[in-house]
């Protein structure tokens, strides 16, 4: 079998991508990419604890599970449930809560058709991490336009909109 | 037969899981990471013919027999221009496509396979496995009533080679038929049941989930129908562009499928795309997008203009595309609304040109309030002379679809 994992001489290996999909979330302990695309109303939540090295990403359609008529056996969907998820994800891999930190991304209004989902995801996601006692370090939220975020090793969070431009937020 | 919503929603988690186990599979075998991008399940007409079963244009594939906890045949079908790429990553020498493609074909599909039958607590057997292509009618060879329907998973792996595959299973009468029934055949109570209280969280076992499954319920024939009528839809929109720009267009897909609102976005991916986004009022409400890709709707813009616009998607082409939406929406819901004999109208055109998926992801979000999975009319509609191509999402209120289809069964 070929193997892709390259020799000593070779280049260094590429940090394994994780994709986080609509109304999911997940956490690694590594220097794995985490990587989410297509945020128009939605939301992303990176949270990290950087002396851990342990860092997760959500992204969230909806602000709270309470407004929202199915059961909610994907906490993903929502802002609210999303982050205790995630924040729950986190300490079980290892993170201390009082060493979080968020950034933002996402909540566009893209379309006047629906209701301002964007920044309502938005409101959400900043009360519920002012209530866990989560500073908010970054953020690049609202406006109309759709974003694709990478989170990688370092705990920067980089996103790029449709005009392929790439940079770090801060 | 009659179909359960809810229960087709059942079974695309069950494809999803079944998904990633071929994913996986495929993954040991190739030593590239892959990973399940989308998974949807449309169900086909009995008697489409064996192409349209199993995949939409040239394929290549395995079919293999099922007995034990599922029971009929099953094919995988890879695209023929993209199952190259798969082959590549192959150890060895793959300059034997037959046997290459039998043998990736099979891993992938007994991984699928796995996934059900970890679900039904039940084993499934396969039959060797046996090459076909999309111009070989053993593709849909059957065993059992030939009146059941044909289930279509599809899914999208993310790799260094974009891969579609689509697996299409041909049930005789098994537990999985009662799935999409909803409900659970006597005497196998326990292998249905079992792999609802799983998948739906245990509504659907109890009296309540019963009740519940009763109101969701629409004959097969209905939901055949209505996917005719989206067929049909496209053909009017089709014929209003020509009849508006004078330029030849046809409708390449048109199919009814069931997907989780959460992979709509996936689904329409990270390129960016201009189109419209419409909202739909009456029975059934919701919402529709048509997107192109950029470089199409520059030039089916340009095709429409009098003179070349200043920009490629300025202002000029944004009017121009939000007219070509305005015809091709009134066409596909005068078709519809004519026969399901409700009243449907749209809302004005409202412009958008960002990364695909973001177009999408509010009015999935809107949906997603109140239903989880969601109908998607993909219509691919080409128009000649220019190479623009688009494609329609419309995503209707689930209960007030399912209303809409119970009344066609039962007038």
């Amino acid at each position: 079998m070929t193997s892709l994992t390259p020799g000593e001489d070779g280049p260094p290996a590429r940090p394994r991508r994780v994709r986080v999909g609509v109304g999911d979330l997940a956490v690694v302990a590594d220097d794995a990419t985490l990587t989410t695309s297509g945020l128009g109303s939605c939301i992303a939540v990176a949270i990290a604890d950087r002396r851990a090295g342990v860092r997760g990403l959500l992204h969230a359609m909806l602000p709270s599970a309470a407004r929202s008529r199915p059961a909610a056996p994907r906490p993903g969907k929502y802002v609210d449930t999303g982050i205790d998820a995630l924040v729950d994800g986190l300490v079980a891999a290892g993170a201390v809560s009082t060493r979080l930190d968020a950034q933002l991304v996402g909540g566009a209004e893209l379309l006047d058709l629906t209701a301002a989902v964007g920044p309502q995801n938005i409101d959400r996601a900043r009360q519920r991490l002012n209530a866990a006692s989560i500073p908010i370090v970054a953020s690049d939220v609202g406006a109309d336009v759709g974003r694709t975020v990478r989170f990688v090793a370092s705990g920067d969070v980089v996103v790029r909109a449709a005009d392929g431009f790439e940079r770090t937020i801060e | 037969m009659r179909v359960d919503v809810r229960a087709l929603g059942a079974c695309n988690r069950l494809a999803e899981r079944g998904a990633e186990r071929a994913a996986a599979a495929l993954t040991d075998l190739t030593g590239t990471a892959l990973a399940v991008e989308v998974t949807g399940v449309s169900v086909a007409a009995a008697g489409d013919s064996p192409a349209a079963v199993a995949a939409d244009g040239e394929w290549v594939g395995v079919r293999v027999g099922l007995s034990g906890g599922l029971s009929g045949a099953a094919v995988l079908a890879f695209d023929a221009d993209r199952v190259d790429g798969l082959l590549e990553l192959l150890p060895g020498d793959a300059s034997l496509r037959h046997s290459a493609v039998t043998e990736v074909g099979n891993i992938a599909l007994g991984g699928f396979l796995d996934g059900f039958a970890n679900h039904l607590g039940r084993a499934i057997e396969l039959t060797p496995p046996q090459y076909v292509s999309a111009d070989d009618p053993v593709a849909s060879t059957r065993e059992g009533s030939t009146d059941d329907p044909v289930f279509r998973f599809e899914s999208r792996l993310e790799a260094a080679t974009n891969l579609d595959f689509s697996i299409a299973l041909l049930p005789a009468a098994t537990p999985f038929r009662d799935l999409a029934r909803g409900r659970p055949r006597s005497g196998e109570a326990n292998v249905a049941e079992g792999a609802f209280s799983e998948v739906l969280g245990g509504d659907i076992v109890t009296g309540a989930g019963h009740a519940e499954a009763a109101t969701t319920g629409v004959t097969y024939d209905a939901l055949l129908r209505f996917a005719s009528l989206a067929a049909e839809g496209s053909e009017t929109a089709a014929a209003n562009i020509e009849a508006m720009t004078g330029l030849k267009t046809t409708v390449d897909v048109s199919r009814l499928r069931f997907v989780p609102l959460t992979d709509v976005p996936a689904a329409v991916g990270t390129a960016p795309h201009a189109g419209t986004v419409f909202e739909l009022h009456g029975e059934p409400s919701g919402y529709l997008a048509i997107l192109f890709t950029e470089p199409s709707a520059a030039r089916v813009a340009d095709a429409m203009l009098p003179m070349e616009p200043d920009e490629p998607l300025g202002e000029m082409a944004e009017h121009a595309l939000c007219e070509l939406g305005n015809v091709m929406t009134s066409g596909l819901i005068d078709g519809w609304a004519n026969v399901l004999e409700t009243s449907i109208s749209h809302s004005p055109p409202e412009f958008v040109h960002d990364i695909g998926a973001a177009t999408v992801s509010p009015l999935v979000a809107a949906l997603s309030r109140r239903q989880d999975y969601g109908f998607v009319v993909d219509a691919t509609i080409r128009t000649r002379g220019v190479e623009a191509r688009c494609d329609v999402y419309v995503l209707p209120d689930e209960r007030e679809l399912v209303a809409v289809l119970r009344r066609l069964a039962d007038p």
